[in-house]
């Protein structure tokens, strides 16, 4: 039976908790009596039967007609997919899309519908490699539709392959993907990892262009969005999205949302200890740890990505529905609070978080310092629902090496972010003004995304604004462990240790400052009150 | 290690002799003050191109960026060091000569003084690195009264970079390398062209009181060595293939003159654009396919005109350039002096010069 | 004397020295064999009186075989190693194998108590049982029991203990599957073994699928174990019924979904929807997955016991049909796309 998350009040007996330091870990020691360390819910049970799950859903969709009827032979199919922004880690094979999509296309194939396209829906994220299409879909659908031109990559730049469905009543307009906008039928499969993702978003982000997405994709929709994974009605990119939605629901085509959930069962054996509480660590948790860390101190950077990013989770499916968007989208909801949501009473004065090797936005890649920020400011910070667990004004300590390193193939865009924009200016605003034009309609960006594996000339200025409402909200922001320059060119403060991060602290905060820790990795939405 | 020449190589602190005087209108000066150039460190290290040797005269004191006393008069003067044909009794001048281009002078190596470039080269000069020595009236330029004599002291470099500046054309500009010569090429176009300025000037730095530096004499952007292309490439909206950019900059001035300063310039000039190279390099090894492919031409800068030290006055003047000047040293200190000429950069130095004016104080 | 070396083996005198040496071989090895020849019964087999016919002894042989010491810790061991060395190695020689469809086992794989399977595999060669022993993934494979013709592989004790060890084979009769064949087939599968049966019963005389017989059907309806379907492709081509020598060539063995016995579900139609899942796999194995799965729909999947024609036109059929698998590729050339035809 899975524990729920609940809040640790830290006293003196409390061991060391283990942080995430990019691509290793550390174990700080907390000051007792005035700090407390939120843990995520234990991994909810998988379903028995996943594939028996997966064709009664789509036999019995909420809203909606059984999925047979709405096919016929001569329409034109599209299923869009999530890419592998997530789920971080990777699954095991099977993954949850190739095992829905093998479902549909069973349906597919005994309605004779032969006009189908497979589009994976990465918005300005970055093409995958074929290797990542084929452990997300199978070799099986790889093999049969790839070859065949049949399955494809969104490319949000391609002037001939855009169509505008129409304007929401505030001016903003939804531009998507042609084919997809003139299809009979849009099928969408989706992995729901975090609250943010799914419903009306699927789509209308997913399959968008730039002009579209720089609607709710600046600063000023993202300092209003408080927070990105909590109520929708207090998310101005949310509210955003869904007016968009209501445009693709009066005028666009039929679509048939399969959203799905994954529990949070994120590390295979013998890493499973990261996910657990510290006291409970067994003797064999205590000697993997430390053989990992020491031997991690050891290990040349290169090779140490290579065995974070190779790690496949066990993760599985905890619930599948389908139908219509709204309909299927709360119950999605439903089920990832009831596997992430912890209550927690009141804010502190500095929040803590131990920051991870890999966010959304550089699986199998190097996590930059951009990235750090974002993954900070952006999602951990926003994993709450009402208020931040950190007061206004409050710090913010993050640990991660902050190394001074980008991938050139995935991130040709954030190099330069980082060299000139940040050299210029940290603010959101500002930058947004000044810079992304530039960056958003630069040749070279748009020839490396439509042709590599690079992710949008425009993106670091979305991570950047993703951590805006956090940038905005916090005092002082203190990266403990990380390369002194280069924390200081993102505009925060470096610190060598934990304790040298609180007596900076205290500068802000005072002397006798409450603290909250954000057990991070597993994934957790702090509902406070 | 640059400047152990000093000390194992054939420059050697002597006593000062009195030099005949060439001509009788030849003049003797008192050195106040003498710069160390970058030229002088590669004569010491024997790094400079033997394509000099017949172009000096040993034995021969260093030292050309000199200001100095004019011997029986109050005249405070810097010397405009290029032996041109008058200096040399030629009579009737070259067409160089003819038409005030002193630095193209065809006859560094004739006439009645030995072969040498620039006095500091010669001979029967003398050079900057000693109490004393002999000049040609033509070779002098009266300092304004409100110089102090570390301003003076740099108006010869600065000539050079007013020289080199001189091409500018307004468009965007590389400067490759922010030492002594690369900051004033920039202080001079910043000083004296400022007006056809219509797009931005980068400049490459090293160190970190380099890139101050440029920050201050007018650079649009600073950055160092590697991160360049990129600066470039996206300032320019250039695409690229392998590692040449496809567009680039018209103007790339390289202050460096090594083999891999002018790769990267080659690699950020645009298409017909020119590589303007003021730096001195000596035996370097280039892969000129994209030259041949883009129409680039690479372009020599060497010394100056008359004009250009008028102009230099102008740009001191303007910047306050004398700060410049990081360190003095005394003669008997000359290889500690050369040792931090030849590490400034890593020194955070500029401008390193010997300071011959204490002696005279003691009143010898 | 110099000796150079012979350029002809025509010196009389040399064949004379070889016809020497033969006699003395030959003369050692009698000399060997005489005092035995002398011994009588019982050293030697016994001489039939006149008039006096010796009963057959048949019970040890054909389906009575006995196997279960093979199925001991000892020969379990033993068999562990001869399949991860040089049968292993023997497999990928001769059949540079292709395994896929893996991943539709991942869920009773992973399960925490996997139950026990009976993978019904297409017969062309000889060569699908080892393949089958190396292609199975664990937890089975060191579980595997391989179904065998007792008239076949269990008519000479040699020939049947090697079976047995190696292949842990377990005789069945090919035609009428007896009671007691069956019931102890599900006993070792109620023990937890795993079984290898091919429906076809025999390999194929012709190079095209015969019909599938119920024995694969009747034992999961009656254990409830569930029947994975496999499609091999390219054995034929290596070592089929009739050839006298393999000839190396490469395969590869497709995975289906496992198949759970439904609720009152006659074996003849579980066996019927057995057939119709290899067939597919057949379809998918030669062209691609889609198109398998849109001629299943639509009933046109092509039958694995090919056209219905006779004689030459059969066997000319064959060869196109095998030129879309992986007998149709030169070796070491590795085709990417399927053939879209």
């Amino acid at each position: 039976m899975p524990r729920p998350g609940f809040v640790l009040e830290v006293d003196r007996s409390t061991p060391s908790i283990m942080f995430w330091r990019g691509e290793n870990f550390s174990l700080e020691k907390l000051p007792a009596g005035r700090s407390r360390v939120i843990y995520p819910p234990e991994p909810l049970e998988a379903l028995k039967d996943i594939d028996g799950a997966i064709r009664h859903a789509l036999l019995n969709p909420h809203d909606q007609d059984p999925l047979p009827t709405q096919l016929f032979p001569g329409m034109k199919l599209t299923i869009a997919f999530d890419d592998v922004s997530l789920p971080l880690p990777k699954m095991r094979r099977p993954d949850t899309r190739q095992r829905v999509i093998e479902a549909v296309l069973d349906l597919v194939a005994a309605a004779g519908v032969d006009d189908v396209h497979l589009i994976a829906a990465l918005g300005l994220h970055r093409r995958m490699h074929e290797y990542e299409l084929r452990h997300a879909l199978g070799d099986r659908i790889y093999d049969s539709f790839y070859p065949r031109g049949m399955l494809y990559q969104h490319d949000a730049e391609d002037p001939d392959n855009l169509a505008i469905i129409g304007t929401t009543d505030h001016g903003e307009v939804l531009e998507i993907n042609k084919r997809a906008a003139e299809s009979d039928l849009i099928i969408y499969v989706n992995i729901n990892s975090v609250s943010m993702d799914g419903g009306w978003k699927s789509i209308t982000t997913g399959l968008a262009s730039y002009r579209c997405l720089s609607h709710h994709h600046n600063p000023e929709t993202l300092e209003n969005t408080r927070s990105l994974m909590g109520h929708r009605h207090q998310s101005a990119l949310h509210t955003s999205v869904w007016r968009m939605g209501k445009v693709l629901k009066d005028n666009g085509p039929k679509i048939f949302q399969i959203e799905t959930t994954l529990n949070t069962d994120m590390f295979p054996a013998p890493f499973d200890f990261l996910s657990k509480r510290e006291w409970e660590w067994t003797a064999r948790d205590r000697a993997t740890f430390l053989a990992t860390t020491k031997s991690l101190n050891r290990t040349p950077i290169k090779l140490a990505r290579k065995i974070f990013h190779n790690m496949e989770g066990p993760h599985q499916m905890t619930s599948v529905q389908a139908g219509e968007t709204d309909a299927v989208h709360k119950l999605t909801l439903e089920k990832v609070y009831e596997q992430q949501l912890v209550e927690v009473v009141g804010q502190t004065d500095i929040l803590t978080m131990g920051i991870p090797y890999v966010c959304p936005y550089n699986p199998d890649g190097v996590m930059n310092p951009i990235l750090v920020m974002c993954m900070g400011l952006g999602y951990l910070f926003n994993m709450y629902r009402n208020k931040p667990l950190v007061r206004e004004g409050g710090v913010i300590i993050m640990t991660h090496p902050c190394y001074r390193d980008f991938n050139p193939v995935h991130h040709p865009s954030y190099i330069d972010f980082f060299d000139q924009v940040l050299a210029d200016t940290t603010s959101p605003a500002e930058m947004s003004r000044k810079w992304e034009k530039q960056y958003a309609e630069d040749e070279w960006y748009k020839h490396l995304y439509r042709t590599g594996n690079a992710y949008h000339g425009v993106h670091p200025f979305y991570a950047w604004y993703w951590g805006a409402h956090g940038l905005q909200h916090a005092g002082k922001v203190i990266i403990v462990g990380g390369d002194p320059p280069t924390v200081r060119r993102l505009g925060f403060t470096p610190a060598s240790t934990m304790d040298d991060a609180f007596e900076i602290a205290s500068d802000v905060v005072g002397r006798n400052a409450t603290i909250t820790h954000l057990h991070a990795p597993a994934l957790l939405v702090a509902d406070v009150q | 290690m640059p400047g152990a020449g000093a000390s194992v190589g054939p420059l050697d602190l002597e006593s000062d002799e009195l030099l005949p005087l060439p001509t009788a209108d030849w003049v003797r000066l008192r050195t106040r003050m003498a710069g160390i150039c970058g030229s002088d460190l590669s004569l010491i290290d024997g790094t400079a191109s033997a394509y000099f040797d017949p172009l000096v005269s040993y034995p021969f004191t260093p030292g050309h960026e000199v200001v100095a006393d004019v011997e029986g008069t109050d005249r405070r003067v810097v010397l405009v060091p290029v032996l041109s044909c008058i200096t040399r009794g030629i009579n009737p001048v070259c067409p160089a000569c003819a038409t005030g281009q002193i630095n193209l002078c065809e006859r560094a190596a004739f006439g009645h003084l030995s072969p040498g470039l620039q006095s500091g080269f010669c001979s029967d000069t003398g050079g900057g690195w000693s109490h004393q020595m002999v000049a040609h009236p033509s070779q002098l330029i009266d300092v304004p009264v409100e110089f102090t004599d570390e301003a003076a002291v740099l108006i010869e470099p600065t000539a050079c970079a007013a020289h080199a500046a001189a091409r500018y054309t307004g468009n965007a500009t590389v400067i490759i390398g922010a030492g002594t010569l690369g900051l004033l090429t920039l202080a001079a176009i910043t000083a004296t062209r400022d007006k056809v300025r219509s797009a931005p000037i980068v400049v490459t730095a090293r160190y970190a009181e380099q890139k101050r530096l440029a920050k201050e004499l007018g650079a649009d952007v600073v950055c160092s060595t590697d991160e360049m292309p990129r600066y470039v490439r996206s300032s320019t909206n250039s695409l690229v293939f392998g590692d040449q950019l496809t567009c680039g900059t018209p103007h790339v001035i390289d202050c460096v003159g090594s083999s891999d300063s002018l790769q990267q310039a080659l690699r950020v000039v645009a298409p017909g654009g020119e590589v303007q190279v003021v730096g001195m390099p000596s035996n370097v090894s280039l892969e000129l396919t994209s030259l041949w492919h883009r129409e680039v031409a690479i372009r020599g800068c060497y010394a100056y005109t008359h004009a250009d030290f008028h102009t230099a006055i102008d740009v001191i003047r303007h910047h306050d350039l004398g700060r410049l000047v990081s360190a003095t040293y005394p003669l008997k200190d000359y290889t500690d002096a050369i040792a931090h000429a030849a590490a400034a950069g890593r020194r955070g130095a500029v401008k390193v010069a010997f300071d011959l004016r204490a002696v005279e104080l003691k009143g010898s | 004397m110099k000796r150079s070396a012979p350029t002809r083996l025509s010196s009389v005198g040399q064949l004379r020295r070889a016809a020497k040496v033969g006699d003395a071989a030959s003369a050692a090895v009698q000399a060997v064999l005489r005092p035995a020849k002398a011994l009588g019964f019982p050293y030697r087999k016994p001489s039939v009186p006149k008039g006096m016919v010796v009963p057959p002894n048949p019970d040890k042989l054909g389906a009575n075989f006995d196997t279960g010491w093979a199925r001991s810790t000892p020969a379990k061991a033993a068999r562990a190693v001869i399949t991860n060395g040089p049968m292993r190695a023997m497999v990928r020689v001769m059949a540079s194998p292709e395994i896929v469809g893996l991943d539709r086992l991942a869920d009773i794989q992973r399960a925490d108590e996997s139950p026990a399977v009976i993978f019904a595999p297409n017969h062309h060669s000889h060569v699908d049982t080892p393949l089958m022993h190396i292609a199975v993934p664990e937890p089975w494979r060191s579980n595997l029991v391989i179904a065998a013709a007792a008239d076949y592989f269990f008519d000479k004790r040699v020939k049947g203990t090697f079976a047995a060890l190696t292949l842990n084979a377990f005789p069945i009769d090919r035609e009428v599957t007896s009671r007691k064949s069956s019931d102890e087939l599900r006993h070792l599968i109620d023990d937890g073994w795993s079984l290898v049966i091919f429906p076809e019963g025999g390999r194929s005389p012709d190079g095209w699928g015969q019909d599938f017989k119920g024995g694969a059907a009747y034992l999961s309806n009656r254990t409830g174990a569930p029947v994975v379907p496999v499609f091999i492709d390219g054995t034929g081509s290596i070592f089929g019924k009739g050839m006298k020598r393999p000839k190396p060539g490469k395969t590869k063995v497709v995975f289906g979904a496992a198949m759970f016995p439904i609720e009152d579900e006659s074996t003849r139609r579980f066996n019927a929807r057995i057939e119709a899942a290899v067939t597919a796999l057949g379809d998918e194995a030669l062209t691609d997955y889609w198109t398998a799965r849109q001629r299943t729909a639509a009933g046109t999947s092509p039958k694995l016991t090919g056209p219905e024609y006779n004689g030459w036109r059969r066997q000319w059929a064959l060869t196109e049909h095998r030129k879309l698998g992986k007998a149709g590729q030169r070796r070491r050339q590795n085709r990417r796309w399927p053939n879209l035809g």
